[in-house]
C-alpha cells in the first residue's frame, strides 16, 4: 500500500504564555518552540505501521520554507521512505494550502492519503477535507481506527458523546487522523541523523504549475479574547434556581 | 556515532569478564521490589541476544544508583551496561511513552519535564536579591547550575531560591543563566539517549565558552556527574568524529563540595549561624555518594550548625539505600511492588526520632517527600535541602 502524509510544523502552545504580535495579524513566535503537529505525528505512525504490516511505501508532505525540514527528517526517521516540501511560506488559508498539496499528490502514485484531523495552531479541521475533494477521492475525518480489508480499509470514525461510526471505504480514500489512534514511536537523535541519507524533493509552486491563489479566508485581526465579567454560580434546588435564574432575565429585560 | 544495532557489548563493556557472579544483583536497591535482575540483563548483553531486551520491561525500573558497579569484583560497569541495553530500544523507538515524552521535551524544551523554555526563569520571580544573568552580559566568578528539576519543580524551586540567598550573604561572585539555562543531559544519557546526549554536550560546551563560563556549583549530584565525567568521555568521543568541541578546562563542584571549602577558608563559620535545635539525617544521594565518593563535604556542612543533632542511618555512604529517583525513573513508574525505597527510607529516619531527613539533591527531595506523605510523618518530620537549613540558621 503506497501511503501518503501531509505534515506540517506549528508553535507548541500547550504550556507556553501566547500574546500577539504588534501588527495584530500573528503571535509572538520568538520564544516558541516548533515541533510536528501532533495530529500528524500519529497520521505518520500510522502510515509507518500499515506499511510494516502490509509493505509498500510511506512519502511525507509538506509546504514551508527550509526550516521546517525537521520534521520530514524526523518523519523520515520514523520510517517514512521519502519526503516533498513545496518551498513558499506556509500560507494561512486552508484553500491555499489544500490547492497546492493537491497539486503534489495527484502526481503521487497513492492508495492512502493521511492528515492529521487537525492542526494545533489554528485548529481548522479542514485542509485534509479539502483535499479529498480536490482530489475527487472518498474521504473520512477524525478516524481513530484501521482495519485493512481486500481493497478497501473498515475506518472508524471518532463522533460526539463517545459514538463511533464504523465506514467500509473503498481505496483510494484520503482519512484525517484523530490522536491516540495509535501510540507515536520515540525517534532517536541518531536515528534523525541516519535520515539524512533518505530522498527529500524540493518543489516550487511553478513546478506544480501553481499560479497565484486567491485565498477563500484572509486573517483580519487577531486579539486575546478579552477577560470576562464576573460568572456567577446559581445554587439551589431546580425550582429555586430557575426562579433565580427568571428573576435576572427579568432584571436584565431579556424576559 | 555508537551503532547500538550491531552493538558488541564485550568491545564497550567488556562483558565477557562477568563471571555471573550475581553480586550485582545481591546489591541492586530495585531487585528488592522489582523482577529486575541484572544478572540477566548482563547475560543478554554477554549473548549479544540484543533482540532479548525488548521482553524485559523492567529495564526502565534502575535508578542508576551504580552499586552494581562499586560492588562488581571484575570492576565491570552493569549499570553502563543497562543504559547501552536501554539505547538499543531507545533507537527502536520502543520506550514507554512515558520516557519517550521526557525525552522529546528534551530535545524540543531544553528539559525533561514538558515545560517551556520561556518559563526555566519562572523560579526567580519570587527572589528577593539581584541575581546576576551570566547570558544577559554580566559577568560572575562561578555559574550557579540549577538544573531542569530545581527550575520547574515548585517545591525544589525554594531550594534555587534559598540557594541564591545563601550564596549572597556568604558573598559569593555567582550568576546564573535564567531562560537560557540548558538541561545537563544527565537522565537522558541514563535513559539510553546516546544522540540526544552528545548533541547537548556540543551545544553546552559551546554555550559556556559563549557566556566565558568555567567555574560552575551545581544544585544536583546528577549535573555534577555529568559535567565532570560523561561530558569529558563525550568531548573525546565526538572529537573522534571530527566534531570540534571548545577547549574548556570545566572545574565544577557540587555545592556541598563549594561550602565546604569555604568552611576551611574560614568564609563560612558556626560564628554566622543561629541555633538549630533539631535532629537531623543525611541522606547520601547516589550521584554524589556512590558514584563519586563524595561523603564528607555535606557532613561537614551540616556539622558546624550550632545545636544541630545529626544522627546517621545505619545504611549510609557508599551503602546509602538509593531513593529510586533516577535513571528516567521519575518519568517511568517502573514495574515493583510493594513497599518504595522512599518509604523505607523515611520509616529508617522516624527510628531515629529524626526531624528533618536532609539531601542534596532535587531527586531526593521529591521522592523522600513523597515517601513522608505515604508513610504518615507529614506531621513529625520534614525533608530539606541542605540549601534550605542554611539559608534558615544563616544571620
Amino acid at each position: 500500500m503506497d501511503i501518503i502524509v501531509s505534515v506540517r510544523k506549528v508553535p507548541d502552545t500547550a504550556e507556553a504564555d501566547v500574546m500577539v504580535e504588534k501588527s495584530g495579524k500573528d503571535i509572538e513566535k520568538s520564544r516558541l518552540t516548533f515541533t510536528i503537529n501532533e495530529w500528524d505525528n500519529y497520521a505518520v505512525e500510522e502510515a509507518i505501521q500499515l506499511k510494516e504490516k502490509y509493505g509498500g511505501t510511506v512519502t511525507v508532505i509538506t509546504v514551508g520554507p527550509k526550516d521546517v525540514e525537521d520534521i520530514l527528517r524526523r518523519s523520515l526517521a520514523m520510517g517514512a521512505d521519502k519526503a516533498i516540501r513545496v518551498d513558499m511560506e506556509d500560507p494561512e488559508d486552508a484553500y491555499t494550502l489544500a490547492n497546492i498539496l493537491s497539486a503534489v499528490i495527484k502526481n503521487q502514485k497513492f492508495d492512502l492519503v493521511l492528515f492529521g484531523a487537525q492542526s494545533g495552531d489554528f485548529n481548522r479541521g479542514v485542509t485534509g477535507v479539502l483535499v479529498a475533494r480536490m482530489l475527487g477521492i472518498t474521504h473520512a475525518a477524525m478516524v481513530n481506527g484501521i482495519e485493512v480489508l481486500d481493497g478497501s480499509i473498515k475506518a472508524s470514525r471518532e463522533l460526539e458523546g463517545g459514538l463511533n461510526e464504523v465506514y467500509d471505504i473503498k481505496l483510494p480514500a484520503l482519512f484525517t487522523i484523530q490522536t491516540g489512534i495509535n501510540e507515536p514511536r520515540y525517534v532517536s537523535i541518531s536515528g534523525i541523523r541516519k535520515a539524512r541519507k533518505k530522498p527529500l524533493e524540493v518543489l516550487t509552486p511553478s513546478d506544480l504549475g501553481i499560479g497565484s491563489i486567491e485565498p477563500m479566508v484572509r486573517l483580519d485581526k487577531m486579539y486575546l479574547p478579552p477577560p470576562g465579567k464576573l460568572a456567577e454560580f446559581i445554587g439551589g434546588s431546580t425550582e429555586e434556581a430557575a426562579a433565580k435564574l427568571a428573576s435576572i432575565l427579568k432584571g436584565k429585560g431579556v424576559l | 556515532m555508537m551503532e547500538v544495532e550491531e552493538t558488541n557489548f564485550d568491545e564497550l563493556y567488556e562483558v565477557y569478564a562477568c563471571m555471573q557472579c550475581g553480586k550485582c544483583t545481591g546489591s541492586c536497591a530495585v531487585s528488592l521490589r522489582s523482577d529486575f535482575n541484572i544478572r540477566e540483563l548482563m547475560r543478554i548483553a554477554i549473548l549479544g541476544n540484543n533482540e532479548d531486551v525488548k521482553e524485559h520491561e523492567e529495564i526502565w525500573d534502575c535508578t542508576s544508583c551504580g552499586i552494581c558497579t562499586v560492588r562488581c569484583p571484575r570492576d565491570l560497569k552493569p549499570s553502563e551496561v543497562i543504559v547501552g541495553l536501554r539505547s538499543i530500544l531507545v533507537e527502536e523507538g520502543e520506550v514507554p511513552s512515558t520516557i519517550r515524552d521526557a525525552l522529546e521535551s528534551i530535545g524540543n524544551n531544553n528539559n525533561p519535564w514538558g515545560r517551556p523554555k520561556s518559563k526555566r526563569a519562572d523560579w526567580m520571580k519570587d527572589l528577593d536579591v539581584e541575581v546576576k544573568n551570566l547570558s544577559e552580559g554580566d559577568e560572575a566568578e562561578y555559574l550557579l547550575y540549577i538544573g531542569c528539576t530545581a527550575s520547574y519543580d515548585t517545591r525544589i524551586q525554594k531550594v534555587s531560591r534559598a540557594a541564591v540567598h545563601v550564596l549572597t550573604k556568604l558573598g559569593v561572585d555567582f550568576g546564573v543563566l535564567g531562560e537560557e539555562e540548558p538541561c545537563c543531559g544527565s537522565e537522558a544519557r541514563m535513559m539510553g539517549e546516546s544522540g540526544l546526549f552528545e548533541m547537548l554536550v556540543e551545544d553546552n560546551m559551546n554555550l559556556f565558552k559563549d557566556f566565558g563560563i568555567s567555574k560552575i556549583i551545581t544544585l544536583s549530584p546528577h549535573a555534577y556527574n555529568t559535567f565532570t565525567t560523561d561530558y569529558k568521555d563525550y568531548k573525546k568521543r565526538l572529537e573522534e568524529e571530527g566534531i570540534e568541541i571548545p577547549n574548556l578546562e570545566l572545574d565544577v563542584k557540587h555545592y556541598t563540595q563549594f561550602l565546604a571549602e569555604l568552611i576551611e577558608e574560614g568564609r563560612l563559620t558556626s560564628d554566622m549561624m543561629n541555633e538549630f535545635n533539631k535532629t537531623v539525617v543525611y541522606h547520601d544521594p547516589c550521584y554524589l555518594g556512590k558514584r563519586n565518593n563524595i561523603f564528607k563535604p555535606p557532613r561537614k556542612v551540616l556539622s558546624i550548625i550550632p545545636g544541630i543533632n545529626l544522627v546517621e542511618f545505619e545504611r549510609r555512604e557508599d551503602r546509602s539505600l538509593c531513593c529510586e529517583g533516577a535513571g528516567g525513573r521519575m518519568w517511568s513508574e517502573g514495574t515493583g511492588t510493594g513497599e518504595r525505597n522512599a518509604v523505607i527510607r523515611v520509616r529508617d529516619a522516624n527510628t531515629l526520632n529524626a526531624e528533618i531527613i536532609t539531601v542534596a539533591c532535587p531527586f531526593c527531595l521529591s521522592t523522600l517527600e513523597d515517601g513522608r506523605s505515604t508513610a504518615g510523618y507529614e506531621e513529625s518530620m520534614e525533608v530539606k535541602d541542605i540549601f534550605e537549613i542554611l539559608d534558615e540558621v544563616l544571620k
